[in-house]
């Protein structure tokens, strides 16, 4: 069991990640974005595009040759791309369909529809699942647990990350305005912020963010076109999780669900059964749903 | 159904894309359409149960490919079959029309006990539950391999079904070059279609319909009239279900196999796209929306083929669910009623 523990921490730092990015944008605009797993998988083919060897033909339809720039240009250029593109998500798709005031539901079905727009134009680019252009390396042992230096490396700044979020929600003018945005939209615009600004500044770091995480997935595990969809549902779970909307929970509940992925492994009733064990982590989503649907961070509100 | 102009302007449109499918094709035009029909037939009835949820109720369902497999699997194991890897033949069980009843009743149960957070929570909290309640079945029936034949799936179940196959259907596909297996699918699942819009319309048109649709538009003002608002969610979501379980029957039947790969989230979201595009609350509507949506999937060969040359079928498939999405975006944008929905009926909002 206690193997599995630093598999458990590297995807709970995807999946944490991830999870505050989506728990954000659905805190300020009351979005449920099914499309998120997109965006992840974006930050991972927009590096491996940009960091490829220039000979290695076989991904982009064989028409685009790979760039061969320095891999961690290529993660900042991308996590950049990732950022933009959720900025022209907002501005030219969910702020239209906001200001003609569609309902969240009809919204959600959108992402769905975007979702599966996206992710089967990544298949007609990319088939094959991908490794970045890295070097093999041996795992060594941190403390108690077996991981490659590079994984650690990830765990590392995953960490920074996240404490850079917190710090800039609690501390920044922005931050703060953010949160006034998610508590009351009306209040906020009353207290002189643009809110349409602050969404699109959400929409953009969500994305950064979302793609951020995507570069973790593929250097801890590999590219593919469906790297997103396949982590969305446990992204979900800790979410929900942590409670929705917050992003302290967010961290906490991603960091769960990817460590009780993993270590479920090792319970009895799961011996043999390996290939379902994100069929855990969704379980214990549905029972916080079912039993504390504000989570465990999460404020009470109705949501009935 | 009333003749009003956009009931016409829709049998117009079906009529026109059934045309279609002779004019893109140089050859084989008929096997072509009497396929396409067949799933429409099929992803059709699937509609119908996922309008009863959404349309009917505003219950956001996402968990359909469940509903649909979970029928088929319960089904297809009470008859005679072959499962697994080493196809570990089951000679005997019960009469067809019985495990196909203990089908439905299965999907029906399910549907009660995901309707169960139905209960307590809002309308997208209700879509991750149901998404993530799918994905475990889906899970679940690919890691047990021992009952349902895990990734193997199971085979050799069909005649169950096709020894009951009138000699009417025979002669017409052999005049016509048909498949007679998949016409008898075809005749039965849209019949089953008719049937069950029948039952709807006079559910729909009874006082418990009405308690339905009440129970979309305000559900405190349904407790506050003294009808059980939480029982008729629970109904609508078992009713739906079951329609949902007889049309996954119907597809693991086209197949001729079972397998985990068909009930996959893929399968919702062309359901979703039918509902919508036929129109969501619309009873007659999935019908329509599922014969264009055939009609474009049909197509999507042809267009691939002007995108790559030499399309392989990934890249067939890739467009394909490029177009659906494109699909889904657009209708929900620019016509979230769909061809024949209400727009003053659409439940868009979360409440």
């Amino acid at each position: 069991m206690i193997e599995q523990l630093g598999n458990g921490l590297l995807l709970g730092i995807i999946i944490s990640v991830a999870s505050v990015a989506l728990s954000l944008l659905y805190g300020v605009t009351r979005i449920v974005n099914f499309a998120h797993g997109e965006i992840i998988a974006l930050g991972a083919i927009a590096t491996l595009f940009l960091s490829s060897p220039v000979d290695s033909r076989v991904i982009f339809l064989d028409r685009f040759s790979p760039l061969g720039n320095n891999f961690y240009i290529s993660v900042f250029i991308s996590v950049i791309l990732c950022g933009l593109f959720g900025g022209i998500l907002e501005f030219f798709l969910f702020r239209p369909l906001r200001k003609a005031e569609v309902g969240n539901i009809a919204v959600l079905v959108v992402t769905i529809g975007l979702s599966l727009f996206l992710r089967h134009i990544y298949l007609l680019f990319n088939a094959k699942p991908q490794n970045f252009p890295l070097e093999l390396q041996r795992r060594e042992t941190y403390i108690f647990f077996d991981m490659t230096p590079r994984n650690f490396r990830v765990l590392i700044l995953g960490i920074f990350v996240m404490v850079l979020i917190g710090l800039f929600l609690n501390y920044t003018r922005m931050g703060k305005a953010m949160r006034a945005v998610r508590d009351s939209n009306d209040l906020a615009s009353v207290s002189g912020i643009n809110s349409d600004n602050i969404i699109l500044f959400t929409w953009i770091s969500s994305s950064m963010l979302a793609g951020l995480a995507g570069v973790f997935q593929a250097t801890i595990n590999d590219v593919r076109y469906n790297m997103g969809f396949l982590i969305l549902l446990l992204i979900f779970a800790g979410t929900v999780l942590g409670g929705i909307g917050t992003s302290f929970g967010a961290m906490v509940g991603g960091f769960i669900i990817g460590i009780v992925v993993n270590v479920s492994v090792g319970l009895p009733f799961m011996e043999g059964h390996t290939e379902a064990k994100n069929a855990v982590a969704l379980a214990i989503m549905i029972l916080i749903l079912l039993f504390r649907p504000q989570g465990i961070f999460g404020e009470k509100e109705r949501v009935s | 159904m009333k003749i009003t102009f956009k009931s016409s302007l829709t049998i117009l449109i079906t009529i026109f894309s059934i045309f279609l499918v002779f004019l893109l094709n140089d050859e084989g035009e008929i096997p072509i359409l009497f396929n396409l029909l067949t799933f429409a037939g099929i992803y059709g009835l699937a509609a119908i149960g996922l309008n009863v949820h959404f349309g009917l109720t505003g219950l956001l369902n996402f968990g359909h490919a469940a509903f649909m497999g979970l029928g088929a699997y319960v089904t297809v194991l009470l008859i005679p079959h072959a499962a697994g890897r080493e196809g570990v033949v089951i000679t005997t069980g019960l009469p067809f029309f019985l495990a196909l009843l203990i089908g439905i009743i299965s999907a029906a149960l399910f549907g009660l006990l995901l309707g169960l957070p139905a209960i307590r929570l809002r309308g997208d909290y209700l879509a991750i539950v149901t998404i993530a309640a799918a994905e475990i079945f889906r899970l679940l029936v690919r890691d047990l391999e021992s009952v349902t034949g895990g990734v193997y799936g199971i085979i050799n179940f069909s005649n169950s079904l096709q020894q009951y196959r009138s000699g009417f259907i025979d002669n017409f596909a052999s005049a016509n070059d048909l498949n007679p297996s998949q016409i008898w699918i075809a005749f039965l699942s849209w019949t089953s279609i008719i049937l069950v819009l029948l039952l709807l319309r006079r559910l729909t048109n009874s006082p418990w319909g009405r308690a339905l649709r009440a129970v979309r538009e305000d559900e405190d003002a349904v407790r506050a009239l003294g009808k059980n608002a939480v029982w008729l969610k629970l109904q609508s979501f078992m009713l739906g279900a079951g329609i949902a379980g007889l049309s996954g029957v119907f597809l693991a039947f086209n197949y001729g196999t079972i397998q985990v790969s068909t009930f996959v989230p893929i399968l919702t979201f062309y359901v979703w796209a039918i509902m919508i595009l036929g129109g969501v609350g619309s009873l007659t509507g999935p019908i329509f929306g599922s014969i264009i949506f055939w009609v474009i999937i049909s197509e999507t060969n042809g267009i691939a083929q002007l995108i790559f040359e030499n399309a392989n079928g990934q890249q067939i498939a890739g467009v394909r669910f490029v177009l659906v999405g494109l699909l889904i975006m657009l209708l929900m944008i620019f016509r979230p009623s769909g061809l024949m929905g209400k727009k003053e009926e659409l439940l868009l909002d979360v409440k």
